[in-house]
């Protein structure tokens, strides 16, 4: 609901100010896009001509080498492949747990309430710390494994936070008449909470998932074996070898292997690699996390 | 209907049962929360009591509780490390201007964004305001050379301009660091923040902007009287939350961003933390150092949250 749509008369401030607005966003955009733009343009054009510069929004010479490069290394397909597994297993295992405890935490009348809020909060402000985590997952024989992704992360405190402030606006005669009724708890969690706080679900979803997709720190730390490597992963190391590529670029083996490809249209077809499949997803989260979220719904 | 009968006969036996029913239910909740306790004993808590090892000499692959007490060596270390204030300098400063601009920035956007009367043009605004926020820092990094680097398009823009005569290699000099970094967090999370506040704002009752009709307010009044207001709750839990994380400047994308040139202006408590506990294997001082981010950490948020639950009657604990 805005200000402006609730009839005001426009007055002329009000009009220069909307004025001003749209100019103001039309140049955010262009903030936002334009890196993405360009580096495509340079992505898709001759590897030796990109070298020279001054390439804004189209490619000035048409190629398509450096994603042929790119895709006869089957490394990238498996870390394809580990990257979506991560964000499924991680996020579907995150929301469910953390959403259950966001529940948890917001019956009125549960003595372990406070108990409960405060342990997992703490946790948010006071950690072991880098070390004494990676020591502990060493212990516990974690590292070098798939469950390194998404077992330390099961339970967020902050998304907590978020859910349970969510829950907090829901009317408690829902959960009270279901309990009378005989439903179970977690049978409630389910039926009740899940379907009627979708909004803050599904956003808390899109935020897990997102994390799961850009880490990048965690994989390189617990898993050093490289078994497990994520997209991510895979593509910082290329990126490093790209930089190793352009050291040697004078040496002719690398130069008459890859003569149509430079270090900077290689790095520019591996960040649309892995940008490209988000593009294509999110304006389907969109609605998700933008489109329900309002309270109304409960409400009625 | 059910539900009346179920409630005449639930009624006179909550009265007597009352506290035989809560232990009942109560029963249910613990039954679920006792997992959850388990797990974070184990991935919260037990880190935490590994935090001893800060006080010890702790040799990799050896028993803890043989390793040697130091008591407070490793702080002192610290604190008279050559090192030590130009990383609380950098910390400071790159978190500090976290705030100043990556807090301020996302509540302006949704108060702006709010206004466009074209509900269709603020679709498509927000849709690609997200869109960075979705990159991983390592793909950032790899924007910010293309971008950046010498014939990238920043330079041949100001070359072209007639502004500079020759490439300015902002990746490659320290004093770069601090904007170029404040700049790329802003870019990358601007969008998304915004999510937060508009759904605060989307929240706010509608009657309220028709009593503020009725009291004459403009548009700007709406935003001053009525949104700001409702979404102040939400802006002080943010806050407390930037205030507790004041020594989080950042981590990946020093990692990723830096390089040795930078390293004057880039290394904060945490890489520095990383640098000398997993690279250099030296664990007792990098958890020692963890600690004393940690407690202040601590202490901040705690110190905010009190002012805010004065001051605004918003609190997160």
């Amino acid at each position: 609901m805005s200000s402006s749509s609730i009839g005001i008369k426009p007055t002329l401030g009000s009009r220069i100010f909307d004025v001003c607005n749209v100019v103001f966003m039309l140049a955010f955009m262009v903030v936002m896009l334009y890196p993405f733009v360009n580096l495509l343009a340079i992505s898709l054009n001759d590897g030796v001509d990109a070298a020279r510069g001054g390439i804004y929004l189209f490619p000035r010479e048409f190629s398509l080498e450096s994603y042929a490069f790119l895709m006869k290394n089957p490394k990238l397909f498996d870390g394809f492949v580990i990257s979506i597994l991560r964000v499924v297993v991680g996020t579907v295992t995150c929301v469910f747990m953390t959403g259950l405890l966001a529940y948890i935490v917001t019956i009125r009348n549960f003595s372990g309430r406070k108990f409960m809020r405060v342990l997992f909060l703490i946790t948010m402000y006071f950690g072991g710390g880098l070390i004494p985590t990676y020591l502990l997952m060493v212990q516990l024989g974690l590292t070098n494994t798939f469950n390194v992704y998404w077992i330390p992360g099961l339970i967020q405190a902050y998304y907590m936070m978020l859910m349970a402030s969510y829950m907090q606006g829901l009317p408690e005669a829902l959960f009270e008449s279901a309990r009378i009724d005989g439903a179970s708890e977690l049978k409630i969690y389910i039926r009740v909470v899940i379907p009627i706080s979708m909004p803050v679900f599904a956003a808390i979803a899109v935020f897990s998932s997102v994390g799961h997709w850009n880490s990048w720190f965690d994989v390189i730390l617990y898993n050093s074996s490289g078994t497990w490597d994520t997209l991510q992963t895979y593509l910082r190391k290329l990126l490093l070898e790209v930089e190793a590529l352009q050291q040697i670029q004078d040496a002719q083996a690398a130069y008459s292997k890859y003569r149509n490809i430079s270090s900077s249209t290689l790095r520019a077809a591996v960040t649309m690699v892995v940008t490209l499949p988000i593009v294509v997803v999110y304006p389907f989260m969109q609605k998700y996390f933008v489109g329900g979220m309002t309270l109304g719904a409960v409400k009625g | 209907m059910n539900s009346e009968v179920v409630n005449i006969q639930a009624q006179p036996k909550s009265r007597f049962n009352h506290i035989k029913r809560t232990v009942y239910k109560e029963r249910q909740l613990w039954l679920l929360s006792i997992p959850m306790i388990i797990w974070v004993f184990i991935f919260s808590y037990l880190p935490m009591y590994g935090i001893i090892i800060a006080f010890m000499k702790y040799i990799p692959g050896r028993n803890m509780f043989k390793s040697q007490w130091v008591g407070f060596q490793h702080f002192q270390t610290f604190f008279h490390s050559p090192d030590f204030w130009h990383i609380l300098r950098n910390t400071l400063a790159i978190s500090g201007l976290g705030i100043v601009f990556g807090f301020t920035a996302p509540i302006i956007l949704a108060l702006l964004l709010n206004e466009l009367r074209l509900k269709v043009f603020k679709r498509v605004v927000q849709t690609i305001s997200y869109l960075p926020h979705f990159i991983s820092w390592v793909v950032v990094a790899s924007i910010l050379f293309a971008i950046l680097g010498n014939e990238g398009f920043m330079n041949d823009m100001l070359m072209r301009l007639g502004i500079i005569d020759k490439p300015i290699a902002f990746l490659g000099e320290g004093k770069y660091f601090w904007g170029l970094l404040t700049a790329t967090n802003v870019w990358k999370d601007v969008g998304w923040s915004t999510i937060i506040y508009l759904s605060a704002i989307a929240g706010v009752d509608s009657e309220l902007y028709d009593a503020g009709k009725v009291d004459g307010l403009g548009r700007f009044g709406m935003v001053w009287h009525i949104i700001l207001p409702s979404i102040r709750p939400t802006i002080a839990v943010l806050f407390i939350l930037g205030i507790g994380g004041i020594l989080n400047a950042g981590f990946e994308q020093q990692l990723l961003i830096g390089n040795s040139q930078t390293r004057e202006y880039h290394e904060v408590i945490d890489t520095y933390a990383y640098k000398y506990g997993i690279q250099l294997g030296n664990y007792s001082y990098a958890t020692a150092i963890g600690l004393l981010k940690s407690v202040i950490s601590l202490v901040l948020v705690l110190g905010a949250n009190r002012i805010s639950k004065k001051a605004l009657d918003t609190s997160i604990l």
